[in-house]
């Protein structure tokens, strides 16, 4: 390179040009170029199947989750749900590398699994696969029986496998997967013909709210339901701080799990996190298999409520019933404060559908709806309820577009609040309006994750931290002659 | 009572005649009655050109890109029947030298599981398989629950044979841990020097059977140039009738085997029995021509 | 670096060589016999000075053990690139990597998000099935096209490459030489796929090897030069680390041309060639380009740290040592200046953490460099390790532990619970996957990747949050609650 003159100079960027571009991309000009984008993904609201399938396998006890490929994405993963939680987040990884890739990942697979069972002594290690065996085409099945025939593991321990491309679906999807290979395993000629062991099977789904699954088991047993969550990640991440770590403190027995196909029914709460789940349970059981809507707001609670009483031929509690009551009254009292406002929701389509039911509710709009990975199907499935509200109407549902598109859309088409993760934050920001965190992953606020958002007591949890969010804004942002003692 | 849903892969060395050779057992099946879906496994999607008449299927791979997602694709897309009620797919896959067929094959196999093309009344699945290799995506029809059955096509030539034995090597990895068993070696003539005791004696090596041997006869080429079987085009010929012996055996066929294959040494000797390779001589070896 | 610390460590009490190999005799029994193997020669018990005794490093990590390790792809985009704020940086291949490791690494940034800075935002190309089957070069090249259209200001683009497209064989360096063409920008392709390497540390040199091939030089300073510029390297300004360090290098009436590459701008870095001196902070992640500048461009480098007073006191006249007398003058201006402010921080805090007991497992850096920052406030170091540290910083960090301590490499989670249950230190310093398993365990922890959200911690301006946090680890009332009454 010639040092006379070849060179550019450094240059800076000008504050005019940083104030002319800052904006521009709050415009309808810029808003219509980021529409059209059909490549690149901006901060998208969703992860990676793996993710999911690890989520899944932290709520079985005395579970190891075990990564089949690079050692990093274990890594990503565990940081991610330390973050979250707030809690450890054992896994492990057969660290597959370069040679890996060439001659395919049995020899690390069977390292892994011989080192993880002997080091931290699982009842059972969940393995679920990363790019790099997904696209070499690893063989888990016959990798895993070759290790059970060399005996690096015993015959009889549990290892389910699952699937979990990164390149295909989302957490959501490696939720299902890995759910469904455990419980097949858990469940190998456990069926008893004709036995009923009175229990229902619950699947929360994709949830990282511990709060959540503590609700479930405490609606049930209002029922006097025996119930066995699939997988219940409460006390695996939400353990007691005693002065003994325990690697696996919680998590659904293993044992109840391989009774779930002698349960009197079943019933999942998330449609989209456990299709594969569920036909599966629907060919392997003739008991009842149902898939609810999340019970997020009133009327999908009483709709889960009263599908519970159904398969178990039980009224509805009246201490349920009060508890309606209550979070109806709650709802009432605080129903100005969020009728007609807008708000902006994005997460995945079971967790959005619950939303818009509880915002509808409430006389609110659930205005932007954004899926960052889904297929025409889920649209649809998210417009159908919008259309039985009239406060529905004119709501956008966005699939296949992500959290720079919603930052367009909020600025261009605005609304009073945000409700989402965390990742949301910075959208929130620009368009000066808060964000409201519920949902996976809350990183940037303590404890959200023990609030439960579901059932009735969920609703008023939600109803009680969106209607504060906004009184406390008129607060601090109101003049002095509108500064009042009440609201 | 439910029928068994027999799934077979039919694999063989490139050119060697396998597309050929499985539609029209395919159809030979078809005419006995049977129900039957070919997956093709090849990016070059032509393995069901003959029982559909058509030059391409539009591939599950092709569509998937059109849609952006495997999520929105429907099997009515990529999901044909032909000749008498056969199921045809092809996986589709990228031109040579990018991305990553054997996925293109993981993808497709997966996709026709969720969506339930496996339906209840098959009585096969046949999956004809890329090339020579078994390894990563392209082993992917032999796994646990896909095919059960792998045959081989394979001719008199050597290389032929050598990506027999080969493919002989990954079943062996895969039936340690797995129900995959090999039917048979299915001889597509060449016509070279004494090519049916030639594989008959590769079969007993490997311990199992030529399971048919078919004759080389130009009215599979003029089928072919109709887009036809012979089972199709010309079902009292003669030819037809060989397609259909084979797929009689093939539909009788109890002798499923883990073969033993060959070390380098045992095939250069069965090869040079039958005069197919010279034995070499020391002598030549590394010299160039002026030397 | 200066050896004034060469005099070897007090003992310290309790601490005894035999004692450690006895406790790592009994961590390796844990072990079969193949892993055994393995990880027996990542840790010893210490004993500077004495040949032989040394780590081995940088090796393959045991599959199966439960390793806080990341991948190649981690250095690059969390450390090396990641940070350099008018950069688009691409994570090119499935979501979930850039997925996670978005916002994580707690790199600040000066400047309007989305207008004229971008590492806070996350670019993927969110890889599909048909991806993978057909290749993702025709994809990234409309990437690169819309990043240019929908963010004019920024300076370049890196595509930093994960897992399947090396797996599939695309030829991102085609693409992006292309790209670059077109669109006027650098478009930098790092080919950083996670299954390279060992760790994070491929990463950090496949990363400098791009800033070698298509960044250095091919800017110069729009300023004339002076005898007093210098570069910051390998300060990533995590919580504002950067800043700190830079306020006190310019008092000392140095010009910060340059910070790789925390709050990072791609032309300053383009232009470092031209600088007098380069600073090296994190050894580890950037040494290969302090050599590359120093063979290419004859640019001295030296290591310094900026990690507690007394550290930070013989680097500045270290660092001053390397010019006129003027500078040197005004490092003794600054520290006389900041020494009682240091002082008075010591003198709050030491009582608190006087003889607490620490255990270090980081990086590729900061055991050794933070040392002096706990000896400062009377804290001794009885175990440290690294994650992905190589020979030459076990080499850094067997004179700076007392005798007998435990130094250790890629530990596995197993082995950090024995010890700590060994040593019941009174803080665990480490990473977020380690933090809640000693919480649990009733052990005070302090994250040293991300600060604990806190930060600075280097310089003058990074002590006082520094003894602040360590103290409000340790003495946290909560810690009294652990045991209930019943």
């Amino acid at each position: 390179m010639s040092e006379t003159c070849a060179v550019k100079k450094v240059t800076e960027i000008t504050p005019e040009e940083v104030a002319r571009v800052k904006e521009w991309i709050n415009s309808a000009e810029y808003r219509e170029k980021n529409l059209a984008r059909t490549a690149t993904v901006i901060n998208p609201a969703h992860a990676c199947q793996p993710l999911g399938a690890q989520l899944v396998a932290h709520g079985f006890e005395g579970t190891l989750p075990f990564v089949h490929g690079s050692q990093g994405c274990a890594s990503y993963y565990r940081s991610t749900l330390n973050r979250h939680f707030r809690e450890p987040a054992p896994a492990v990884s057969d660290a597959m590398t370069e040679d890996g890739a060439v001659f395919g990942g049995q020899n690390n697979l069977h390292e892994g699994l011989e080192n993880a069972y002997n080091l931290y002594k699982p009842k059972m290690m969940a393995v679920f696969t990363s790019c790099m065996p997904e696209v070499i085409g690893d063989d888990l099945n016959a990798f895993i029986i070759n290790a059970r025939n060399a005996g690096l593991i015993p015959q009889d321990f549990p290892v389910p496998y699952a699937n979990t491309p990164s390149f295909n679906g989302t957490h959501i999807h490696g939720y299902d997967a890995m759910l469904k290979a455990i419980m097949a395993d858990l469940t190998t000629d456990k069926k008893v013909e004709g036995k009923n062991n009175g229990k229902l099977n619950l699947i929360p789904g994709f949830d990282a709210n511990t709060g959540n699954y503590r609700e479930y088991k405490r609606i049930c047993n209002e029922f006097g339901i025996p119930v066995t969550v699939l997988a219940d990640i409460s006390e695996s991440f939400d353990s007691p701080l005693d002065g003994t770590y325990r690697p696996y403190p919680g998590g659904t027995p293993l044992a109840e799990a391989a009774d779930a196909l002698n349960a009197q029914a079943t019933i999942s709460l998330q449609e989209h996190a456990s299709k594969e789940t569920i036909k599966w349970f629907s060919s392997e059981t003739e008991a009842p298999v149902e898939v609810m809507p999340s019970p997020i707001g009133i009327a999908n609670t009483d709709a889960f409520l009263m599908k519970l009483g159904e398969l178990f031929g039980k009224p509805v509690p009246a201490s349920l019933k009060d508890e309606r009551g209550r979070a109806v009254d709650a709802m009432t009292d605080a129903h100005q404060y969020l009728h007609n406002k807008k708000f902006a929701i994005y997460g995945d389509p079971d967790y959005l559908a619950g939303m818009i039911s509880f915002l509808l509710e409430m006389g609110a709009r659930p205005y932007h709806i954004l899926c960052s990975r889904g297929n025409k199907k889920v649209g649809k499935f998210l417009q159908a309820l919008l259309d039985k509200s009239p406060y529905g109407e004119g709501c956008q549902i966005w699939i296949n577009k992500d959290l720079w598109h919603l930052h367009s859309l909020v600025m261009t088409d605005p609304v009073d609040a945000m409700i989402g993760d965390t990742h949301g934050k910075f959208v929130a920001r620009d368009a000066d309006i808060p964000l409201i965190r519920v949902g996976f992953p809350i990183i940037d606020r303590v404890n959200l994750h023990r609030s439960p958002y579901i059932g009735y007591q969920g609703a008023i949890n939600l109803l009680t931290s969106i209607a504060n969010t906004f009184l406390d804004i008129v607060d601090r942002t109101c003049e002095d002659k509108h500064f009042e003692m009440m609201r | 009572m439910a029928k068994k849903l027999r799934q077979l892969a039919i694999y063989g060395k490139g050119g060697i005649g396998k597309s050929t050779t499985t539609q029209n057992t395919v159809a030979g099946l078809a005419s006995l009655g049977k129900k039957i879906m070919i997956v093709g496994c090849d990016p070059k999607a032509d393995s069901t050109r003959l029982i559909l008449h058509a030059k391409a299927q539009e591939t599950v791979m092709d569509k998937v890109r059109e849609l952006g997602t495997v999520e929105d694709l429907e099997l009515e897309d990529v999901l044909r029947e032909g000749y008498a009620g056969v199921k045809c797919v092809e996986s589709g896959g990228p031109e040579p030298g990018v991305g990553c067929a054997g996925r293109g094959v993981i993808t497709a196999i997966n996709f026709l599981e969720e969506e339930g093309a496996y339906t209840p009344d098959l009585d096969f699945v046949f999956y004809d398989v890329l090339g020579d290799v078994v390894c990563g995506g392209f082993a992917m029809p032999i796994r646990e629950n896909k095919a059960q059955e792998i045959y081989i096509v394979v001719s008199g030539e050597m290389m032929a044979m050598y990506a027999a034995n080969n493919i002989c090597k990954g079943i062996v990895k895969y039936a340690a841990s797995g129900s995959v068993r090999l039917g048979g070696l299915i001889c597509n003539s060449r016509n070279t020097d004494k090519e049916a005791e030639l594989i008959e004696a590769l079969a007993a090596k490997l311990g199992t059977q030529m399971i048919h041997f078919v004759p080389r006869d130009n009215q599979v080429q003029r089928a072919e140039l109709r887009r036809m079987t012979v089972i199709e085009y010309s079902p009292e010929h003669k030819q037809a009738e060989e397609y259909r012996e084979l797929a009689r055996k093939i539909d009788e066929n109890k002798m499923l085997v883990v073969p033993n294959p060959l070390t380098m040494d045992e095939l250069e000797g069965l090869l040079m029995e039958f005069g197919i390779i010279e034995e070499e001589d020391e002598e030549i070896i590394g010299k160039a021509e002026t030397a | 670096m200066e050896k004034e610390n060469s005099v070897t460590k007090a003992p310290l009490e309790g601490i005894e060589k035999e004692k450690t190999e006895a406790l790592i005799e009994e961590t390796l029994e844990l072990y079969t016999e193949k892993a055994r193997k393995k990880r027996e020669p990542h840790m010893t018990a210490n004993d500077p000075g004495v040949e032989g005794c040394t780590v081995k490093s940088n090796r393959k990590t045991v599959p199966g053990v439960m390793s806080a390790r990341g991948c190649a792809y981690a250095g690059a985009k969390g450390v090396v690139w990641g940070p350099i704020r008018d950069m688009v940086h691409i994570s090119h291949g499935p979501v979930g990597c850039g997925y996670y490791s978005w916002g994580t690494r707690r790199n600040l940034v000066e400047g309007t998000m989305g207008v004229d800075v971008f590492s806070g935002m996350q670019f993927t190309s969110d890889f599909q099935e048909k991806d993978i089957v057909y290749g993702g070069d025709k994809k990234l090249e409309t990437i690169c096209n819309e990043v240019r259209e929908l963010f004019p200001l920024a300076k370049g683009i890196s595509v930093l490459s994960e897992c399947p497209v090396g797996l599939i064989g695309d030829d991102i360096n085609a693409v992006a030489k292309k790209a670059s063409e077109e669109l006027q920008i650098p478009v930098v392709p790092c080919n950083c796929e996670g299954f390279r390497g060992v760790s994070q540390s491929l990463g950090h040199h496949i990363s400098n090897d791009t800033i070698r091939d298509y960044i250095i030089g091919t800017r110069e300073f729009a300023e004339p030069a002076t005898d007093y510029d210098i570069a910051l390297i390998g300060d990533y300004n995590i919580g504002g680390d950067a800043w700190a360090s830079k306020k006190i290098l310019e008092e000392m009436g140095l010009n910060v041309k340059a910070i790789w590459t925390g709050d990072g701008q791609i032309e300053h870095i383009a232009a470092t060639h031209q600088v007098k001196l380069n600073l090296i902070h994190c050894y580890r992640s950037m040494n290969y380009m302090a050599k590359v500048m120093e063979e290419k461009y004859g640019i001295p480098w030296m290591e310094f740290n900026f990690f507690g007073p007394t550290k930070i006191a013989s680097s500045l006249r270290a660092i001053a040592a390397r010019f006129d007398q003027k500078i040197q003058d005004n490092a003794e201006k600054i520290i006389a200046e900041y020494q009682p402010r240091m002082q008075a921080v010591i003198d709050e805090y030491r009582p608190r953490l006087e003889g607490k007991r620490v255990m270090l497992f980081v990086g590729g850096l900061r055991p050794r460099h933070t040392i002096g920052a706990y000896e400062d406030l009377g804290m001794e170091i009885i175990a440290a390790g690294y994650e992905f540290a190589h020979n030459d910083d076990y080499e850094r960090t067997y004179e700076e532990m007392a005798k007998g301590t435990l130094v250790f490499d890629d530990a596995s989670e197993i082995e950090l619970e024995k010890w700590a249950e060994a040593y019941r230190p009174d803080l665990v310093a480490s990473g977020v996957k380690e933090k809640y398993v000693f919480q649990k365990a009733g052990i005070p922890f302090r994250q040293m990747h991300s600060w604990d959200y806190s930060g600075p911690y280097h310089a003058y301006d990074g002590f006082p949050i520094f003894a602040r946090d360590m103290d409000m680890a340790i003495n946290s009332p909560t810690w009294g609650l652990v045991k209930a009454p019943f």
